[in-house]
């Protein structure tokens, strides 16, 4: 019965890199790429040649510094709402409310940069701002949080609940309180203060959001692999009863990571108007909140592995636009590939061995 | 006769969903959550849609529905039970896939008319004042649908069938040991399950709209999802939770055409507002009626 | 009782060679067996011996790897229990296969029928028939979760009559869940199915029951058939331990008598009521008082608010009514952590679900609720952690793992080996450990029996929890019994006997 430990086992991220879950390369590369020859087919039952199409949406994403600059424009939220996802995913939470989160947090943001912080200089501003779409996901994640721990109610079907209201939420902003009075009767607010944009990359559209992105990617990962706290986090996603009886505080821990995932989908909330739209409408960051979602499940929740797999939806989000230019295929055939990925990650993901 | 309107409204608009959480139930009885059936039923709303503008016969139209809706769940089926992924993640998955697909193969149908299902008044009981308009003035499918609830309470409780499903969402090594397989009984719950889900569909899009927009159902398979723990996975209460937002989306309705001064987004909300303050309230007792296995998807041991 | 055949009959089953093996784990080896028609063929054998992997064989839950089962004169495939089933073998398990939800006559109409209908008239009927024929009372209309353990046992039996065509009756450790009175209703029983010439294997670990009932005897040891006999005489007893337990040598438990003094309390616990998950009372007027340097054992048929009363004295479970003291401080509102702090540590019954974390090691098990962790930052010093285990005197007794392995992976008994060094490392002023002995070899027992027996010397409370009620006499100073929704006692174990207290475990204060 002896079995080799291995010395390297004995480090105290055992629980995040967890040993076999690498197949054999070759299995995974073919695993990677058959949603890709699935998407084909259905291309070309639709006339499209997926050679040609994929080039070019590579060439599309890589060819340019502007294209390379839309993905990682489009892969900041989705790293975002990821790990807003993947951090109470450590704890045994699954967090779908990001979509909300992110909406709340846009329109907080909104509302602080219109009514209060016109006249800040950006360096003031713009912090003051991204608190405020922090403030405005945390808030609505505490909700779902709140009936997690006080009411009991299992924080998937809630937060998905929530998601809609907050939708119309933000809906109703920007058709009244928030409406811009310039717009001609059109439902978005009004443009925030230039100060407050983010700074831009010269010759793409791309700001300094996704430093902010890596940051809080990187911080996330220290605190959950490298910290006490982050151990508890992990006993207790991994085995609540362990935890109960090593004398941790589950609920408020269940409370704090959800709140802490609502702020990181809050703040990509912000970044999308700061950063991107310079002011709320009903369609900001729409899906943003479920693509996270789905980047942490493609990453097993690995705030690291996040930064990977919300760059590879950006990639299929650019070359959605591709798509519709290139082939006359609609840009919401691309959700469809998006699902094959899933479908075949999901499908080959790791067993509960 | 406004309450009488909301009323009769509840009926027409809650039915959809009343039909996707029976389906949802069966499902979960058996041990499977299926957050897919938002997927479901988008699938079913367009594949009897389409298949209604085709051949002009609405019941062809729930038959294709309810197949849809029955085929995306088998990928729900599939990667959960064949391939061990976590339950609310592929449901998850499964309704951003069914939202992808119909909105990409829906767009030479968002302009289409049908005549689908009418209201059939049903002789002299629609005459009964008040209660006659309310409950006997509806379509086909709809007194169908209703009398699917009786019909799967008897199944459930009353046959060895039903005896089958609810031990297979309890415990299935139980019925390993009586020499049934557990996870064949999933299957066939998970298939039932979608097969309702797209025929609630079809009632959204058929007999309700008569119309095929995109995204059309707006979380109305999440809301079926959450009933059914309100239910405590009972058949009429999954019934009941589906008609109160179906008055709730009615109220909305009858707000709106009376011109009151609410702003329409916040009428949007009560349904959803509504549904999470039942779960609430019946929440304490839930926990003892919860098929065991069920809650070990949520206690997290299905979220790895 | 026994019966005299002056012509053996034909057997029902026999088995020739069977062989099971996980991974390199050999279970059973070369193992030949055989059920007559209307004899008890005893399997005994110590934990661990095998035994459950043969009877898992016989049934059909397991595909043996080598041999041959013949029925009829016939190879017959048992693989899966369907198959065995129809071929009319049936299994009382020991963990029993019921559905808490569901009702006697539905978790029956499950095992027994078939197809979409259900009659439940007629059902009805066949199982009161049954019931009545062997002495198996149970009522169809009740749920399972209302049972106790003994009920729960013969609406098993019941279910595997009831299969149509059952003439091998497998029983697994039967005995286990029964108090004495219940065991000989037990034996009256099974002679009632030998006259209905059943065949019967009986698992068991005790000896004087095979010795009560058995025509045949097999003895399992490290998985092989290491004695087989068709007579069984009452002077056998011996024959029969030696066969079960080799050459190992055993240390005895030793307690010195500490019996009579009066020692200061430091868990008191006052006309409490405690509540079950569903908020129903489990307990009522519950007065227990934890003492330094003693054992006190709690007795009891399984479910009578065991777990409850635990989950109580360690914070998990909220006190309904009453008052609950440690050292004179009030505890009613406390905390699990503040109860640590109060040096309470607790052993719970199902280790592998409430104590072990997937994926993680068993040092980062140990720091847990074990070796007060080195910090270092904002993180744990995990090489000194290593060391303060490997210098641990306990983890050396208990043979305990190396540190870096995954305690997902280890064996049920190693993973009690974990569980209980990690709670004797802390030296607690106060120990609640439920089921200490569960799925380990005596030797093991033996060494974790003696470290109850240290601990308590030099000053902690134990409170121990066991369903074996000689392991609850050799160890503990005082005993109460749970029953009824009542914490009877303590007993002083020098004044009172195993008959008198498994007559409270049945009926009660009015026995």
């Amino acid at each position: 019965m002896k079995q080799q430990a291995g010395a390297a086992a004995l480090s105290p991220a055992n629980g995040m890199t967890r040993g076999n879950r690498w197949k054999p390369a070759a299995l995974k590369t073919a695993l990677m790429l058959a949603p890709f020859v699935v998407f084909g087919l259905f291309l070309l039952f639709h006339n499209v040649n997926p050679v040609t199409l994929y080039i070019s949406m590579i060439q599309s994403t890589f060819g340019d510094l502007y294209g390379f600059g839309e993905v990682l424009l489009k892969a900041t939220p989705f790293i975002l709402t990821g790990l807003a996802a993947a951090l109470p995913a450590k704890a045994g939470l699954v967090n779908v409310g990001g979509e909300g989160q992110l909406a709340i947090g846009a329109l907080f943001s909104t509302w602080f940069a219109v009514f209060y912080l016109d006249a800040m200089p950006a360096a003031l501003g713009i912090p003051l701002m991204l608190l405020a779409g922090a403030l405005g996901g945390g808030l609505w994640a505490a909700v779902t949080a709140l009936l997690k721990v006080k009411g009991g109610l299992n924080e998937t079907i809630t937060s998905l609940l929530l998601n809609y209201v907050a939708a119309f939420t933000v809906g109703f902003f920007v058709h009244g309180l928030l409406k811009d009075p310039n717009s001609f009767n059109w439902p978005f607010s009004p443009e925030i203060a230039s100060s407050l944009r983010l700074p831009v990359v010269n010759g793409t559209r791309l700001h300094v959001g996704i430093l902010l992105a890596l940051v809080l990617a990187a911080v996330t990962w220290y605190v959950l692999a490298r910290t006490r706290l982050g151990f508890r986090i992990r006993v207790i996603g991994s085995n609540r009863f362990a935890a109960e009886r090593a004398g941790f505080r589950i609920n408020r821990t269940y409370f704090w990571v959800l709140v802490a995932g609502g702020m990181l989908a809050g703040i990509a909330g912000m970044i999308e108007i700061a950063g991107i739209e310079g002011r709320l409408r009903a369609s900001t960051g729409v899906n943003y909140g479920y693509l996270g979602f789905l980047a942490a499940m493609m990453a097993w929740n690995h705030p690291l592995r996040i930064v990977l797999t919300g760059f590879i939806l950006g990639m299929i989000s650019v070359a959605g636009n591709t798509l519709e230019i290139a082939s006359g295929l609609p840009a919401s055939s691309v959700h469809i590939l998006m699902g094959l990925v899933l479908f075949f990650i999901l499908g080959s993901g790791r067993r509960s061995s | 006769m406004m309450i009488a309107d909301i009323l009769t409204g509840a009926i027409r608009s809650g039915t959809s969903v009343m039909l996707a959480s029976q389906g949802e139930l069966i499902s979960e009885r058996a041990g499977v959550i299926n957050l897919g059936t938002e997927g479901s039923m988008l699938c079913g709303a367009l594949g009897g849609f389409a298949v209604t503008v085709w051949t002009g016969n609405p019941w062809l139209g729930v038959l294709a529905g309810g197949i849809a809706g029955m085929l995306i769940s088998a990928i729900h089926a599939f990667l959960v039970l064949a391939c061990g992924a976590n339950q609310l993640a592929t449901g998850l998955t499964i309704m951003f896939f069914g939202m992808g697909v119909t909105s990409f193969l829906g767009r030479g149908f968002v302009s289409e008319q049908i005549v689908g299902f009418n209201p059939v008044p049903i002789p002299f009981l629609s005459d009964i004042p008040f209660i006659g308009g309310i409950l006997f003035n509806h379509d086909p499918l709809t007194y169908l649908a209703i009398l699917f609830v009786p019909c799967l309470w008897y199944v459930l409780f009353r046959t060895r069938l039903g005896i089958v499903l609810r031990a297979t969402g309890e415990r299935q090594e139980v019925l390993f040991a009586s020499g049934i397989n557990p996870k064949l009984v999933r299957y066939l719950a998970v298939l039932a399950g979608g097969f309702l889900a797209g025929v609630g569909g079809v009632q959204l899009s058929v007999a309700f709209t008569h119309s095929w927009v995109e995204n059309m159902t707006q979380g109305r398979g999440v809301v079926a999802v959450a009933l059914v723990i309100f239910a405590s996975w009972m058949p009429a209460r999954a019934m009941l939770g589906a008609y109160l937002f179906g008055a709730a989306q009615a109220l909305q309705l009858t707000v709106q055409q009376q011109g009151l001064p609410i702003s329409p987004f916040f009428l949007f909300m009560v349904p959803y507002l509504l549904t999470l303050a039942a779960l609430l309230i019946v929440e304490r007792k839930q926990r003892s009626l919860m098929p065991e296995s069920l809650g070990k998807v949520f206690a997290g041991d299905g979220a790895r | 009782m026994k019966t005299d055949h002056p012509v053996k009959p034909a057997y029902l089953l026999r088995a020739a060679g069977l062989t099971k093996r996980f991974g390199s784990l050999t279970a059973n080896e070369g193992i030949d067996l055989e059920v007559r028609p209307g004899q008890i063929h005893a399997i005994l054998g110590e934990n661990g011996a095998g035994k459950s992997t043969l009877m898992k064989m016989l049934y059909g839950v397991y595909e043996p790897d080598e041999g041959t089962v013949l029925m009829d004169g016939e190879p017959a495939v048992l693989y899966p229990p369907s198959r065995a089933r129809a071929k009319g073998i049936g299994m009382v398990f020991q963990d029993f296969r019921l559905i808490p939800a569901m009702t006697v006559l539905e978790s029956i109409a499950l095992a027994v029928e078939s197809g979409f209908a259900l009659r439940r008239k007629q059902l009805r009927a066949r199982i009161l028939e049954v019931s009545r024929k062997y002495g198996l009372a149970v009522d169809p209309d009740a749920y399972v979760w209302q049972l106790d353990l003994g009920q729960r046992q013969r609406l098993e039996i019941v279910k595997v009559l009831l299969a149509p065509g059952t003439r091998v009756i497998i029983f697994d450790e039967p005995t286990s869940v029964l108090v004495p009175q219940e065991v000989e209703k037990f034996l009256d029983m099974l002679d009632k199915l030998r006259k209905d010439r059943y065949g019967i294997l009986l698992i068991t670990h005790k000896i004087n029951e095979v010795l009560a009932c058995a025509d045949q005897v097999s003895v399992l040891r490290a998985g092989r058939m290491v004695y087989q006999s068709d007579q069984v005489d009452s002077g056998d007893g011996d024959k029969l331990i030696s066969a079960m337990m080799g050459e190992k040598t055993l240390n005895p438990v030793t307690k010195q008598g500490m019996h009579g003094e009066e020692r200061e309390p430091i868990l008191q616990l006052k006309d409490g009521t405690i509540r079950g998950d569903h908020g129903e009372p489990v307990l009522e007027g519950v007065h227990l008082t934890l003492r330094k340097s003693e054992i006190t054992g709690v007795a009891g048929i399984s479910g009578n608010g065991q777990r409850e009363l635990a989950e109580v004295l360690f914070g998990l479970r909220k006190l309904g009514t009453g008052e609950l003291t440690i050292a004179s401080a009030v505890m009613n509102d406390a905390s699990t952590k503040e109860f640590m702090e109060a040096g309470v540590t607790f052993v719970s019954e199902d280790p592998i679900k409430e104590s072990v974390i997937p994926g993680f090691s068993i040092l980062e098990h140990m720091i847990l609720d074990g070796i007060e962790a080195p910090v270092k930052g904002a993180n744990i010093d995990w090489a000194r952690a290593q060391k303060l285990l490997e210098d641990s005197e306990e983890a050396r007794a208990l043979a305990l793992a190396d540190g870096s392995r995954r305690a997902d992976q280890l064996s049920g008994g190693n993973v009690q080996r974990m569980v209980l060094s990690r709670a004797l490392i802390r030296k607690p002023d106060i120990l609640i450990i439920s089921y200490p002995s569960r799925g380990l070899d005596i030797g093991t027992t033996r060494t974790i029996q003696q470290q109850l027996i240290e601990l308590a010397k030099q000053g902690t409370a134990v409170l121990l929890f066991s369903e074996d009620l000689d392991e609850l006499f050799k160890l503990s100073d005082r005993l109460v019994v749970l029953s009824g929704k009542k914490l009877l006692g303590p007993y002083d174990t020098h004044e009172t006997d195993v008959s008198r207290i498994g007559e409270r475990m049945l009926k009660g204060e009015s026995a």
